[in-house]
């Protein structure tokens, strides 16, 4: 890890090297590649040792950084490969991080390492910029075309490049390699993303209690979350009573991805109580358009309480004709429906939308309500309906 | 009802309206666009063009224009607009100003995605003359079709579009004859790379040619209004003849969605035709009708999307180069759309089932590093994303890609491109909040307005070209232009079908490679409508082969192709199909350059 007295005179030594134009973009990576190394760092107590693996035949010590408290904290790896082409091998020496389920995060370098291209010269900041871009993408392309589809055979593609000439899937593939060190990109993808990713997975599940699932939940990390959920709610979704509070977190969360999925896979159970109900209306209140979407579908397989499907009726006011159909879906699988809400009802057969107002009508059919109001306006809607066939 | 009655009765009903008075102004036809832009992409299912206030996020200059009133007095504005997108509500808003003065109500916000006539209140006219102008609110994509005035109170404009269609051409009275442009040998309607290159290629052959194009640019997806790089190779010809108009329209490789538009070299690709002594070239020219003698074609109606003004285009032979097929469709013409199934075609890619696949429609988008940090506004209408699925990208390829059969590229047009601003709006706004380090001073340059379509539907010739034919690289007599293109059949990514199942934008591909084989002249003219030819990506095959024959320097070729088909059909006084049956050997020597082309 960089003191931080070297930090400043690397700091000037950078400056000095490199134009203005660099430096911009070499700070940019330079305080990223810091941020990180430094947070990780500062709770990082000690570390235990796997051996692995990493690619055929070399064996490497992956650890595991734990904090005082002994809780897995991330993985890292100091990897020597060496990287070859025709014949001619030249070393890298560089340090692998990884969460606690084995996905790629960083990388750094021992002391005075640098990567270098074909010809012999170090990479530029934007090259790093673009290396990290390229292990940062678990679906790179590289994942699935082998060295000699990428440069060729024979001499004539020493420069280390994917040919320009090559058919459409390698010039995308092109995209994902920095020109002159695709060997480099290729070799370290394929260790970042390789057989040690499982091994790390094995690791995390012994590591598996309830304080560390907690954790994973609370996370900002959704492969964290997402492994977390699975281990915590049944198959039919029923979560335990001191996880649901993570659960209900995730739902009102800013991944508006892991909190769909936590909607969906959590069995109705969660909201059965009014209490619940009230905070899934709420959350729709405030929710993204999506999220909005996946709450009205899980409220029609919900029994709501008469305040509830009051709020609803009421809702289809503002609610677009997705919304309102959706709405109008959560009301009719009410067994029953107060005599206010069918008549909140009736004051929307006024909707402007003409598909949403035959929908409340059929709605309101279904229920042949008594009351005398509700009538009325359901017969006044009909008759506008005859004179704009008219 | 009684003829005598009935007589009577519509007798009455126009005399009620004449006593109404309608003032009625095309948005599109406004004098000042300001910085609205003109779409007419939807023309087939509106029946008409509409301004549209593309400022990606920022709000663009008035369009203007003047109105004259027959008298003065109290008039109902009725505005015909929509809101593309109502989740919850859209960011489309935009305000009437009537003599500098804006009306309080706020259209394109209404949560409804259909178009429709919305009443804008009451005005007093006591000038007969009037400024009318739209502002944009937001620059976000609202939009406006018409603006209605009437002293009729109780007046509400149709929706329909059977009766909306007719009160426009009253209203704009287009009842009477169109104009008519002279009488062609040729009448290629679509001015893409393969319209752009038959019209050339019948010119140089001596026809009097028309090119109708419905947009300001030539060049259609290799335009700059949508940026796509031209692909297929020109050097690999059976034929090397082949090609040299393509080369012609050929402005080096910029790559996709490249934030220069001069690259695409719009400018250069009007010259060459207008260079063209033979050519009379129609831009900003929708064909929408077409008049029939037979299985013949006898003309083609356009409508200009900006003047609405009609011209009527009467010709020998014709050329589908829509891409949609859209002549083909107007008069009949037998064709395809979506995939056939294996058992139909005996292809091993074709699908299980028969079905409304195609290949979607792509808005490309780029932007540039400024000196100084910008902002994007919140899009809580557009796609949502998040730190776990974003697209990290500054700007667009081809996977930026809508409607894999969950839409209808042709008459759905309008939906995906607006499913792709969702995309691409989305995305930005969510790199810019929240990836600072390398988005905070970025800034969208382009994003299209109009949409890089790939597939809608395929007309059928005397040959359906199929996978087997390509892999198998049969050599028919009339094998003509050469592909190279893999068999390039998109799909969704799988990762954004995991996101956005049912919404996807974003696409993956398989690229099967193929050996260079020709497409046979039958491909490229219609079984069943006795004169009209067809090149590009409408042609004669399968959906499979359509993967391989879609790209535009083969698409070019077949123009070219068509355009020295078209010389014999005249030379002879036959038809295209004439041409194979009869004259096929001078065809082909034309094609292999052993005949001198003769002059008419």
């Amino acid at each position: 890890m960089v003191r931080r007295s070297d930090r400043h005179i690397e700091q000037l030594v950078f400056a000095a090297l490199f134009s203005k134009a660099y430096l911009k973009k070499l700070c940019v990576l330079y305080v990223y590649l810091l941020t990180i190394t430094t947070a990780f760092a500062q709770q990082l107590v000690k570390a235990r040792d796997y051996p692995v693996v990493i690619n055929d035949t070399t064996t490497y010590t992956l650890k595991l950084a734990l904090d005082k408290a002994e809780q897995p904290l991330y993985f890292f790896c100091h990897v020597f490969t060496p990287v070859c082409l025709t014949g001619e091998c030249k070393p890298v020496y560089i340090n692998f991080y990884w969460d606690l389920l084995g996905n790629y995060t960083h990388f750094d370098f021992p002391r005075g390492e640098v990567l270098t291209k074909m010809d012999h010269k170090a990479f530029k900041p934007e090259d790093y910029e673009k290396l990290q871009g390229i292990l940062n993408n678990p679906n790179s392309l590289l994942k699935d075309v082998s060295m000699t589809d990428l440069v060729g055979k024979g001499t004539e593609n020493l420069a280390d490049s994917v040919d320009a000439k090559a058919g459409a899937t390698l010039k995308t593939v092109k995209n994902e390699v920095i020109d002159g060190a695709v060997y480099t990109c290729y070799t370290l993808w394929h260790i970042a993303h390789g057989k040690v990713v499982t091994e790390m997975q094995q690791i995390a599940e012994t590591y598996k209690n309830d304080a560390l699932l907690h954790r994973f939940l609370a996370s900002d990390n959704h492969h964290y979350q997402y492994w977390a959920m699975e281990r915590v709610m049944t198959k039919e979704g029923v979560i335990p009573a001191d996880f649901q509070g993570d659960i209900l977190q995730i739902i009102r969360g800013k991944n508006i991805f892991t909190a769909r999925y936590a909607l969906q896979k959590t069995s109705n159970q969660l909201f059965a109580d009014n209490a619940r109900q009230n905070w899934l209306w709420a959350t729709y209140q405030s929710a993204a358009y999506p999220l909005q979407i996946a709450i009205l579908k899980k409220m029609a397989t919900l029994s709501l309480s008469t305040g509830l499907a009051e709020q609803t009726a009421q809702q289809v006011a503002t609610a677009n004709q997705e919304q309102v159909s959706l709405l109008l879906k959560i009301l009719n699988a009410q067994p029953t429906l107060s005599a206010k809400t069918l008549q909140t009802l009736a004051v929307q057969l006024t909707n402007p939308n003409q598909l949403s107002a035959t929908a409340i009508y059929q709605a309101l059919e279904m229920r042949h309500p008594k009351n005398r109001e509700v009538q009325q306006k359901m017969t006044e809607y009909t008759q506008t309906l005859n004179q704009t066939d008219k | 009802m009684q003829p005598l009655l009935r007589t009577l009765f519509l007798l009455l009903l126009s005399l009620d309206l004449l006593a109404q008075d309608h003032v009625f102004l095309e948005t599109e036809s406004f004098t000042d666009k300001g910085g609205w832009v003109i779409d007419q992409q939807s023309f087939v299912v509106m029946g008409s063009s509409y301004l549209m206030a593309h400022g990606m996020g920022r709000p663009v200059k008035d369009a203007k224009t003047t109105v004259q009133f027959p008298k003065k007095g109290k008039y109902q504005i009725w505005v015909r607009t929509k809101d593309w997108a109502p989740f919850p509500k859209g960011p489309g808003k935009f305000q009437l100003v009537l003599d500098g003065k804006p009306l309080n109500q706020v259209f394109g916000e209404s949560g409804s995605d259909v178009w429709k006539w919305y009443p804008g209140g009451e005005i007093d006219v006591q000038n007969e003359q009037m400024s009318v102008a739209l502002h944009d609110l937001t620059g976000f994509n609202g939009r406006c079709d018409a603006i209605l005035f009437t002293n009729a109170p109780k007046f509400t404009p149709p929706d329909k579009l059977d009766a909306l269609t007719t009160f426009r051409k009253n209203l704009l009275k287009l009842t009477d004859k169109p104009t008519e442009a002279a009488n062609f040998d040729l009448v290629v309607v679509g001015g893409g790379i393969a319209g752009t290159c038959a019209a050339i290629s019948a010119s140089r052959m001596g026809l009097k040619v028309a090119l109708i194009q419905d947009r300001p640019v030539l060049g259609g997806n290799n335009s700059s209004e949508i940026r796509v790089h031209l692909m297929g190779d020109v050097d690999k010809n059976h034929y090397p003849k082949l090609g040299r108009i393509v080369r012609e329209m050929d402005n080096g490789d910029p790559g996709n969605g490249n934030p220069d538009a001069k690259e695409y070299g719009d400018a250069r690709k009007t010259a060459i035709v207008k260079g063209e002594r033979n050519i009379t070239l129609f831009l900003n020219t929708f064909v929408y009708q077409a008049e029939k003698k037979g299985d013949k074609i006898v003309a083609v109606i356009g409508r200009d999307i900006a003047t609405n003004k009609e011209t009527r285009f009467t010709g020998t032979f014709f050329s589908d180069c829509t891409g949609d097929g859209t002549l083909g469709d107007l008069v009949g013409a037998e064709f395809r759309m979506g995939r056939e199934s294996k058992a139909e075609t005996g292809e091993s890619l074709a699908a299980e089932k028969s079905d409304n696949f195609t290949l979607g429609t792509s808005n490309l988008w780029a932007s540039l590093e400024r000196d100084t940090v910008s902002s994007f506004p919140e899009t809580p209408w557009a796609m949502q994303f998040s730190d776990e699925y974003h697209i990290d990208e500054a700007k667009a390829d081809w996977q930026w890609e809508t409607g894999f059969g969950n839409f209808n590229t042709i008459t759905d047009a309008e939906k995906i491109r607006d499913h792709n601003l969702r995309a691409i709006f989305g995305n930005w706004s969510y790199l810019k909040k929240n990836k600072a380090a390398k988005y905070a001073k970025r800034e969208l340059a382009w994003v299209a307005y109009i949409g890089g379509k790939r597939e809608s539907r395929r007309l059928i010739g005397d040959h359906i070209l199929t996978q087997m034919d390509i892999q198998e690289g049969k050599q028919y007599p009339d094998g003509t232009v050469t592909a190279t293109w893999t068999i390039d059949l998109h799909f969704p990514d799988e990762r954004n079908k995991k996101y956005f199942e049912g919404q996807e934008f974003f696409a993956a591909t398989k690229h099967i490679k193929v050996a260079p084989y020709t497409i046979p002249y039958r491909c490229l003219y219609s079984k069943n409508i006795s004169n009209l030819f067809m090149a590009g990506r409408n042609i004669s095959t399968t959906h499979v082969a359509f993967g391989s024959t879609r790209v535009m320097r083969t698409c070019g070729m077949m123009g070219e192709v068509v355009g020295f088909a078209a010389y014999l059909t005249k030379k002879y006084n036959t038809s295209p199909r004439g041409v194979y049956q009869e004259h096929l050997p001078e065809l082909m020597a034309i094609i292999k350059d052993e005949t001198p082309p003769g002059k008419p």
